[in-house]
């Protein structure tokens, strides 16, 4: 495995970007512009993780910030031999869960109020709205862990093996979680038209 | 759902990853998210006080007892270690004791 694995989605690097390895060493050397880029570049990952986890996106976003500063102060305990985003997201997915366990999540109905994006077509978008409600639904109702994994999996483009790092279980374990999640919510899936 | 590929696939399901993807909304702030973090960074000491006391611990019970294992070896060398002595002969162990003849005597004769 590669130090930079491929990010579907998240990632906004270009070819020509400074890595993160490199990117975390001038950090730690207190170049806050050199943090500001890696904040950048897993800012959207790190919301998502955050948003599986919490639903609310106050929380989630109020989560992830407190990973990206958590990280920033635990910067010297990352090794740089491993990639970052697995280790990054692992802190991330722990302040989502401490402030879950803290706030006692507060409503999904605010996810429907702040998430969805309007647009044109109104007829194709309340068919679309039903849609995406039922797989909100079926996505609060996956185990946290399991919503996490499948998130990461297929959201985020993370490996089984980054993803046992990053939630601390056997990979043997992330692949049973992934498989169930993904056995829920492709059922409701089958009305998906990918052009939105 | 994506015909050839099954909940065992080991790749990432483009179709699901999209739904989850608007499920949980595409943060489209991201400017002022990164704005508001860095806001946060600043208040923030990379190196906190309490991480920086606890490596100055750590390094000072290092250094102590690093001293302490070289004080110990330097006094351990410095001395002579004290040999037992052993004598099979009684008679040489009362030689030097100048005492009365017939108290050795008893003594020695076991009453």
């Amino acid at each position: 495995m590669g130090t930079e694995p491929q990010r579907p989605s998240g990632d906004t690097r270009n070819p020509g970007d400074v890595g993160d390895a490199a990117l975390v060493a001038q950090a730690r050397g207190g170049d806050r512009e050199a943090f500001g880029t890696l904040v950048d570049r897993y800012a959207d990952q790190a919301r998502r993780v955050a948003r599986a986890v919490l639903q609310d996106p106050d929380d989630a976003d109020d989560a992830a910030q407190d990973a990206f500063l958590a990280a920033l102060v635990k910067l010297d305990q990352y090794d740089s031999a491993r990639p970052f985003g697995p280790w990054l997201m692992r802190i991330v997915a722990n302040a989502a869960t401490d402030r879950r366990r803290r706030r006692k999540v507060r409503s999904a109905v605010s996810l429907d109020e702040g998430l969805v994006a309007g647009g044109a077509r109104p007829d194709v978008l309340a068919e679309r709205e039903v849609l995406l409600g039922r797989l909100r639904t079926a996505l609060a109702e996956l185990p946290e862990r399991r919503r996490i994994a499948v998130v990461l999996f297929d959201v985020e483009g993370y490996s089984h093996a980054e993803i046992a790092q990053v939630l601390g279980i056997p990979e043997g374990t992330v692949r049973s979680e992934v498989f169930h999640a993904r056995r829920k919510l492709r059922a409701l899936l089958s009305d998906w038209r990918d052009d939105g | 759902m994506t015909e050839s590929q099954t909940p065992f696939d080991h790749r990432p399901d483009a179709r699901l990853g999209a739904a989850l993807r608007e499920t949980l909304g595409a943060p489209r702030d991201r400017a002022a998210f990164v704005a508001r973090v860095m806001a946060g960074s600043a208040r923030t000491p990379a190196h906190p006080v309490e991480h920086l006391l606890a490596r100055w611990a750590v390094r000072g019970i290092v250094a102590a007892a690093a001293a302490a294992f070289i004080a110990g070896l330097v006094i351990g060398r410095g001395r002579t270690p004290v040999e037992p002595s052993v004598s099979d002969d009684p008679g040489a162990m009362i030689a030097d004791v100048q005492a009365e003849p017939n108290l050795l005597l008893v003594a020695s004769s076991g009453r």
